[in-house]
C-alpha cells in the first residue's frame, strides 16, 4: 500500500519546521502542539527502529550492508502504518540512492510521495555549521563533497549517504517513481499561506484557510524558538545551543566570506539557478 | 574462508557454550557445506528470516545462513568468501537470541555483571553504551557476567542471570577511554573498529538479579535516573528483551514470558539512566555505582 509520505532535505532546510507544522494542521487545536509531537514522523535513518524491525545490530554491519535491509525496513513501517489505518510521514536526509543489490532504499510501491524543501544553499552552510558545531570551512567542504554522508558510525543514527546539495536534489529531481512536490523555504518563510496550503493539497487534505493559518502561526519560528527554550528539543545535538537558529534569508551574509560565497555558487550553479537563487543574469536573488 | 577455519571456528562455538551450564546438554551445532534448508512453515517471516515456534532460519546476505531447531540444533552455512569472524558474530548475537528464545529463557539486550554481590544488568539499544560502562564497572572490581545478551531464568521466586559470554565488544575509542591498548585484540570483523576484549572468568555460576538499568543518551548536560512503576515497568522490562521481533513467530513462548515478566517486575529493581551524548565513561560508571547503592 503507498501510505509512506517522505519528507526530504539536506539538513536544516526546513524540514522539522514543515513537521511542527504538519502536526499542527493534523492535531487543529487552538494552541500550538509541543515540540514531543513531532516524534511520530521520525527520521527514516532511525537506528532503533532498524535494530527492533531488522532484528540486525546496524552497527555491526557496513553501512552498504544496512542498506540492503533498508526497503525491508520500510516495508513493515508500511504495514504498520497500514493496520493503523493512516499515512506515515517520515523524515530523511539521505538521497535517493540505490543499494548494492540496486533497489531504491525508498520503494515505489509503498511511496505515496515526496516533499522535497530546498533552501539555498548558502544559507543551508551557515545553519548546518552552527547545528553540528562545526567551521564555516568544513561545512562547506561537507556541502561540496559528492561522497558525503552522515553517521552510521558507532551509534546514534544509521549510514545516510547526501553527496553534495546540488546532487542530493537532483537525486530526487531525478527520479520518476515516486510523485515529489518542491518547496522552497523561502518561500514558506515569506508566503506561507499560499507554499503551505500547496503541500497540505499535495498531500490530498482537504484544505480550509483558517485552519491552515492557524496552523502555520502555532508553527511559526519565533513559537518554536521559545519552545526549544523552554521544553528543550530533542533532535538538538548536544554541541548546538540552539535547534531552531535564526530561521532567516540571506543569513550567510554576516558569516561567510566572498571567496566562500563563490566556491559554492561556482559549484551548484546550475541548480542554484533551477530553484531561483540566482536570476537569469547570474546574480544572487538573496 | 578455509574449510578448516570454519570447523576449528565451529568447535570454538561448541567449546564456548558448552562451557555454561545453560547449554549443558550438549548444543549440536553443525557446519553445512551447501544447504541446511528452511523452516517447513514459518508463523512470522521476513525476507531474511523465517520463524515459528521451534524453527528458526535466518540468512545474513555474503555472510552466512543460520538455522536453530528445537533449542538444541544450530547449522551453518557460510556463503563462499566470508570471513570466520562475521560468522561467529551472528552466531554469537542473533542465532544465540533465538536459541535462547526456543529454550524458554529470556534474552535481555544488555551486558552484566556482579557488583558488590548484586546482580547487574545494563540494557540500552546499541551504541548506549552497555558494553563500555559494563568494562568499566569490572576495572573497578565487578565480576563480569554477559556481554551485549543476557539470559535470565524466572523460576519461583528466584530470578537468575546465567552466563554465556566470555569477552566484550567494544570500539576502538572505548578501549582509548579505559586505557586499554587494543594492538592485540581480536576485531569482531574485519575492517570494523571493535575489538574483543578477553574478560577473566572468575566464575561461571549463577547470579541472583538485583538491578536492571535501561541506558540511552539525551542532549543535555546533566544524569537523570527514573524509575518506571506499575505497568510502566513491566512495558519498559519487555522493550528490553533480545531480537523482541522473533517473538511475533512464537506466540506460545511470548505466552510463557508474559507471567515470567510480571514476576520479574515485581522482584528486581529498573532504573532509566539519561545520560549525556557526550561524556565520560567512569562518569556514567560512578553515576551509575551511585544508584546500585542508593
Amino acid at each position: 500500500m503507498k501510505n509512506i509520505v517522505w519528507l526530504a532535505s539536506y539538513p536544516k532546510s526546513g524540514n522539522t519546521w514543515f513537521r511542527m507544522f504538519l502536526a499542527n494542521y493534523q492535531k487543529d487545536t487552538e494552541n500550538p502542539v509541543s515540540l514531543e509531537e513531532i516524534e511520530s514522523t521520525s527520521i527514516s535513518s532511525n537506528a532503533v527502529d532498524f535494530e527492533e524491525q531488522i532484528g540486525l545490530n546496524p552497527f555491526e554491519l557496513f553501512p552498504d550492508e544496512v542498506d540492503l535491509y533498508r526497503p525491508d525496513l520500510y516495508y513493515i513501517q508500511s504495514k504498520e502504518a497500514e493496520k493503523k489505518g493512516g499515512i506515515s510521514y517520515k523524515k530523511t536526509h539521505d538521497a535517493y540512492t540505490l543499494n548494492r543489490k540496486g533497489e531504491p532504499l525508498f520503494p515505489a510501491n509503498i511511496s505515496k510521495g515526496v516533499v522535497y524543501f530546498v533552501r539555498n544553499p548558502l544559507d543551508v552552510c551557515v545553519s548546518y555549521a552552527n547545528h553540528s558545531a562545526k567551521k564555516i570551512e568544513k561545512t562547506l567542504d561537507f556541502i561540496l563533497d559528492e561522497n558525503s554522508s552522515l553517521a552510521g558510525k558507532k551509534g546514534g543514527q544509521l549510514r545516510q549517504i547526501l553527496m553534495s546539495w546540488k546532487s542530493h536534489v537532483q537525486s530526487w529531481k531525478n527520479q520518476s517513481v515516486i510523485p515529489i512536490h518542491f518547496v522552497r523555504y523561502e518561500d514558506m518563510l515569506q508566503e506561507p499561506v499560499e507554499t503551505f496550503g500547496e503541500i497540505v493539497r499535495f498531500l490530498g487534505f482537504e484544505c480550509n484557510e483558517e485552519r491552515l493559518r492557524r496552523a502555520i502561526i502555532n508553527s511559526d519560528f519565533k513559537n518554536l524558538q521559545r519552545m526549544e527554550q523552554e521544553q528543550g528539543f530533542r533532535e538538538k545535538m548536544q554541541l548546538c545551543e540552539q535547534f531552531f537558529w535564526k530561521g532567516k534569508i540571506g543569513n550567510f551574509r554576516e558569516y561567510l566570506s566572498e571567496e566562500q560565497v563563490q566556491r559554492i555558487v561556482e559549484y551548484n550553479y546550475d541548480t542554484m539557478k533551477e530553484f531561483g537563487y540566482i536570476d537569469t543574469d547570474g546574480r544572487l536573488t538573496v | 574462508m578455509d574449510d578448516i577455519l570454519k570447523a576449528v571456528a565451529i568447535y570454538i562455538m561448541m567449546y564456548e557454550m558448552n562451557n555454561f551450564s545453560v547449554f549443558s546438554d550438549v548444543i549440536d551445532i553443525k557446519y553445512e557445506k551447501k544447504e541446511i534448508g528452511v523452516p517447513a512453515f514459518s508463523i512470522y517471516s521476513r525476507p531474511h528470516f523465517k520463524i515459528n515456534e521451534d524453527d528458526f532460519f535466518l540468512d545474513i546476505k555474503n555472510i552466512a545462513r543460520y538455522r536453530v531447531q528445537n533449542g538444541q540444533q544450530v547449522s551453518i552455512c557460510p556463503y563462499e568468501d566470508a570471513d570466520e569472524e562475521s560468522v561467529n558474530l551472528f552466531l554469537e548475537g542473533s542465532v544465540l537470541g533465538a536459541l535462547l528464545h526456543q529454550r524458554g529463557i529470556i534474552p535481555f539486550h544488555g551486558s552484566s555483571f556482579s557488583y558488590k554481590d548484586r546482580g547487574i544488568i545494563i540494557c540500552g539499544h546499541s551504541g548506549a553504551g552497555k558494553s563500555s560502562v559494563t568494562a568499566a564497572f569490572c576495572q573497578e572490581g565487578a565480576t563480569f557476567i554477559n556481554d551485549d545478551i543476557t539470559p535470565v531464568t524466572v523460576a519461583g521466586s528466584k530470578t537468575t542471570i546465567l552466563p554465556v559470554k566470555t569477552r566484550i565488544k567494544l570500539w576502538d575509542d572505548a578501549l582509548q577511554k579505559l586505557k586499554i591498548e587494543a594492538g592485540n585484540l581480536q576485531r569482531i570483523r574485519p575492517g570494523m573498529d571493535k575489538f574483543y576484549l578477553p574478560m577473566e572468568k572468575k566464575t561461571d555460576s549463577e547470579h541472583n538479579l538485583s538491578h536492571i538499568f535501561i541506558l540511552s543518551t539525551h542532549n543535555k548536560n546533566e544524569y537523570r535516573a527514573t524509575e518506571p512503576e506499575g505497568m510502566g515497568k513491566y512495558n519498559a522490562l519487555r522493550k528490553q528483551i533480545y531480537r523482541r521481533i522473533y517473538l511475533k513467530g512464537m506466540p506460545e513462548t511470548e505466552k510463557k514470558y508474559f507471567g515470567k515478566m510480571f514476576l520479574l517486575a515485581n522482584k528486581v529493581k529498573v532504573t532509566y539512566i539519561l545520560r549525556p551524548q557526550i561524556c565520560d565513561i567512569q562518569e556514567t560508571m560512578r553515576f551509575i555505582g551511585n544508584e546500585i547503592e542508593s
